[in-house]
């Protein structure tokens, strides 16, 4: 498809979204240090705008249509064919909505914050400017340039309202992810350069082509530099750590949408631009995949500290992701992104949840509480319901899109498909158990005062049980759209 | 006559030489007075040698050219001065009664500096080059109490001594395997002689002078110290303006191989990989903030050096847009550090404690200043990374991309624990206030801005960039 330099198709909806997100950045920065209520009024506003015009993409999208939709393309530097070049298609409408919701839901879940408001505030939506980059940019500059600036606010946003061993969990996750984009950047000059180094724009590379053994090298330095960003094993273990001392909507903004981050640049930059090389590495990656489903299983069984649970997992189900990316079949790639939608909804309910439990009783050691169910009713309603959706339940939206992936993998690569539907098994033992020891048996005396979750307080949880159950009944809303681009793009494989 | 106009920037130093000489001979200058003089003459200087920039032509028997590439690099030159003498409100670091000759060795320092990028002919840029160090090796032990810096000053001046000393040498054989002084005439020679091994060896060892100034492992020994021991506002020349000069040069004497002797290249590759690690390994340990930046300044010796080493048009630019970014996010650093320490002492990294309190405005510019040193985006240093990286790739140097990215990371983690210090730790004990004028705010605003500017709309200084080495030979 021949493009002009500039070209814009109607309203520029998509810099809306992304520019929303750095003025509110702006405007907090100039609220004086003493109103920190109107820090938060403000923020929420933004996330509000930026849920509504996301809501607003996702409906307008035409999944008949297809294709790229809402793009925006302004040459950016000349001499290295860098172009500014926003577009959605099927794969990137979920998560951008995803984002505007777990943003949204993040900034209530951070309603009582009150060390440093304006500083959090920011620094959140730096970050969540960043993820909507990465999302809707079809340059491989801008997708490197925004991957970093999600980045570097993780550590700042750990280091100080962080918990639990926190400079360390922030040290640590900043240096792995960094060392990520140490391989992604590489891989994407080194297509750059083989391509006459003319355009980084996505689709212009990818219609220049690539030799198989530039593919193979170029894939296996994207896969590993994205990799680690969606904790693949046994790149995960910066993931537990930094959830479990990120703050709450941290760690929802983190695992729900940052680790997405890392599985659609898998898809959008490296199975876009190196078919041959996933079809070289695709057993690596179905094995690696395998491994963290298992893994995080049994590691989930033996934590005690409940973020600790989550952040394992997560691990679990970003293996489920990448289960389904090395299928290559469209079943499998429909149900990972499926499933990156709808583990970013569901860890961030898990986290609101637990944030809510932390914030009152000051501990997240499971042997700790126990019988939760009975003081705090709707507080524990919540994480039940997520542990539901983590084990694959049917009605929630993840069954959908872990039975997609589990059908084609089981049908591509029939051992380690097997296997890894047996590591669900084990994750739904551990996911009983936590509930069971946390929820349920007998009431510790010392949580009794505590008051169950005000209406206002549970609303960012109410609106991602919400989405949960609705996607989980009506699964084409969304399965439509994310077919109408991985169709095209396994027909070209 | 009207070729005089070529030399004026040089000239307009020359004067500004003379008058600090003279201020430097009254006994009892105000220092005051002094500073108001010389911020309005170095600002002046810097709008001569931009006016000056479009000039072309030879001057001196074709000695000295005056190009595009020359008359950038002099810009660099006077802004670096410029920004030098700016933080140069509170010299504590400097007794008062020599702060005259301070203002007059800076200006034959950038006298010389100018020259150096301007010589076209190896006598001449040995000169230029002694003239400068020389007043470096004056520079650096006139700090107060120099008593307990003074191995400094000695160390300096030894390494110094040695590599100069190497780089005649080299130059020596330069000159038997081309019979000619002149570089546009050894460009043409030296590609037919470079598969001997002493024309890679003079032309390695002429280049072993810059390095030196550049700080490029193994000619590092001196920065750590010399970082440390001089005064504050001379380690900032030292580590902005004087960096400039010297990665010029590098370009320079690097284009004189046209990319022709394998050797050669893999020798720069070496040194850089070398260079990088190094630096970037052993700035972890660091407590000194400054020594911290002396290590990290040997890395990024390395980083511009992978720029050059490709050869091509577009490497060069890369080093020259390079070594813009790296002018300013260094000052930005230590015009923090000069305004954290205004008494002129040497800042730890823990003195940086609750920095985010104590001046929000510095706090935020420091930590800007680093992020960009760790090449991470939207800051001019990332986009200076990038090119670099970029320019080495359509090279093919797969390998080195990835250990500079390596590196890179590596990085990153001192440059958290500085910033950490800044936002994150709680003082120990009391300390003194930082006082920011007017003038602080107004930089510091310009930095940030510039800094995030040119990051992120790169389009026009790349084309700068491009433009400034088009006219190398």
């Amino acid at each position: 498809m021949l493009m002009t330099a500039m070209e814009f198709a109607q309203f520029p909806i998509l810099s809306a979204i992304l520019f929303s997100t750095l003025l509110a950045l702006l405007v907090i920065l100039f609220i004086p240090d003493d109103r920190p209520k109107l820090v938060k009024q403000v923020s929420l506003g933004f996330a509000a705008l930026g849920l509504a015009l996301s809501l607003y993409v996702y409906f307008a999208f035409d999944p008949q249509k297809g294709g790229l939709q809402f793009v925006e393309r302004v040459l950016w530097v000349k001499s290295l064919g860098i172009y500014y070049f926003l577009a959605a298609d099927g794969i990137n409408v979920p998560m951008i909505l995803l984002t505007a919701v777990v943003l949204f839901t993040g900034v209530l879940t951070m309603w009582e914050l009150e060390k440093r408001v304006k500083e959090y505030f920011a620094l959140t939506y730096l970050l969540v400017a960043g993820v909507y980059g990465v999302f809707m940019s079809m340059d491989l500059f801008f997708i490197f340039v925004w991957y970093d600036v999600s980045l570097f606010p993780m550590y700042p946003l750990i280091a100080i309202w962080g918990s639990t061993r926190k400079e360390y969990g922030a040290m640590k996750l900043t240096l792995y992810l960094l060392a990520g984009s140490a391989l992604i950047l590489p891989g994407i000059l080194y297509l750059w350069a083989v391509a006459g180094g003319t355009t980084f724009d996505l689709f212009e590379l990818q219609r220049l082509g690539f030799d198989v053994q530039v593919q193979r090298i170029a894939f296996v330095m994207l896969y590993l530099g994205f990799g680690i960003l969606a904790g693949v094993w046994p790149f995960h273990t910066w993931s537990p750590v930094g959830h479990v001392a990120a703050p709450t909507a941290v760690s929802m903004i983190h695992a729900g949408v940052l680790m997405k981050l890392g599985a659609y640049g898998i898809l959008r930059v490296g199975m876009t631009l190196c078919p041959e090389g996933l079809v070289y590495w695709s057993d690596l990656m179905a094995l690696l995949a395998t491994i963290g489903i298992v893994y995080g299983a049994f590691v989930g069984l033996a934590q005690t500290d409940l973020k600790y649970v989550i952040g394992y997992s997560s691990v679990s189900h970003m293996g489920i992701v990448g289960l389904g990316l090395a299928t290559m079949t469209v079943d499998g790639i429909n149900g990972a992104v499926f499933q990156m939608f709808s583990h970013g909804i569901m860890t961030a309910l898990f986290f609101s949840a637990v944030g809510y439990i932390y914030d009152k009783t000051h501990t997240k050691m499971i042997p700790e509480l126990g019988g939760l169910s009975k003081t705090m009713p709707k507080a524990s309603a919540f994480f039940i319901l997520a542990a539901f959706c983590g084990i694959g339940v049917p009605c929630m939206s993840s069954f959908w899109a872990e039975l997609l992936v589990f059908i084609s993998a089981v049908k591509t690569y029939p051992v380690r498909g097997i296997l890894a539907v047996s590591g669900l098994v084990v994750s739904a033992l551990f996911m009983l158990r936590v509930v069971q020891k946390t929820f349920y048996g007998d009431k510790n005396p010392k949580w009794e005062h505590i008051p169950d979750v005000p209406l206002f307080l549970a609303s960012p949880r109410i609106i991602l049980v919400g989405i949960l159950i609705f996607f989980g009944l009506f699964p084409r809303l969304i399965l439509d759209i994310i077919q109408s681009a991985v169709v095209p793009f396994v027909n070209s494989l | 006559m009207m070729k005089w106009t070529l030399f004026s920037p040089e000239l307009y130093y020359v004067a500004v030489a003379s008058v600090f000489f003279v201020c430097s001979l009254e006994k009892k200058a105000d220092p005051r007075r002094l500073y108001r003089w010389a911020v309005i003459l170095a600002g002046v200087g810097l709008a001569v040698t931009v006016a000056c920039a479009r000039m072309e032509g030879f001057l001196f028997f074709d000695s000295y050219k005056v190009d595009l590439f020359s008359q950038v690099f002099k810009v660099f030159l006077a802004l670096g001065m410029f920004f030098v003498v700016m933080v140069c409100s509170e010299l504590h670091g400097i007794e008062p009664r020599k702060h005259g000759e301070f203002y007059f060795l800076l200006s034959v320092c950038t006298l010389a500096m100018m020259m150096l990028v301007s010589a076209v002919e190896l006598l001449t840029i040995y000169i230029a080059l002694e003239l400068s160090s020389y007043s470096l090796y004056l520079l650096v032990p006139m700090r107060h109490r120099a008593d307990e810096y003074v191995e400094t000053g000695i160390k300096y001046f030894m390494v110094g001594a040695t590599a100069s000393a190497l780089m005649i040498f080299g130059m020596s054989y330069l000159f038997g395997m081309t019979h000619t002084t002149y570089v546009a005439d050894i460009i043409r020679k030296l590609p037919e002689v470079l598969n001997q091994p002493a024309a890679v060896v003079g032309l390695l060892l002429a280049l072993g002078g810059f390095f030196f100034k550049q700080a490029l492992f193994p000619f590092h020994i001196w920065a750590p110290d010399v970082y440390q021991g001089a005064a504050n506002q001379v380690t900032t020349y030292i580590a902005t303006a004087s960096k400039m000069a010297a990665a010029a040069m590098v370009i320079r004497f690097v284009g004189m191989s046209t990319g022709q002797s394998e050797v050669f290249i893999e020798i720069l590759v070496v040194l850089s990989v070398l260079s990088m690690t190094f630096g970037n390994l052993v700035a972890i340990v660091q407590k000194d903030i400054k020594r911290l930046l002396a290590y990290s300044s040997i890395a990024h010796a390395g980083y511009m050096l992978i720029g050059i080493l490709c050869m091509t048009q577009r490497g060069y630019s890369s080093a020259v847009y390079y070594a813009l970014a790296y002018l300013v996010m260094n000052f930005a650093c230590f015009m923090v550090i000069i305004k954290v320490a205004p008494d002129g002492h040497n800042l730890q990294i823990k003195e940086l404690a609750g920095l985010h309190k104590r001046s929000p405005l510095l706090a935020m510019t420091l930590m800007l200043a680093l992020f960009g040193l760790a090449g991470i985006p939207p800051t001019l240093g990332f986009t200076g990374k990038f090119l670099v990286f970029a320019a080495a790739l359509e090279k093919g140097y797969l390998l080195l991309v990835i250990i500079g990215m390596i590196n890179a990371t590596i990085s990153l983690y001192y440059y958290l624990i500085v910033i950490k210090a800044a936002y994150l730790l709680e003082p120990v004990r009391e300390y003194a206030p930082v006082r920011v004028d007017t003038w602080t705010r107004v930089m510091s605003a310009v930095l940030v801005i510039a800094m995030v500017y040119v990051g992120i709309f790169p389009d026009r200084f790349v084309a700068l960039a491009e433009a400034t080495v088009a006219v190398l030979p």
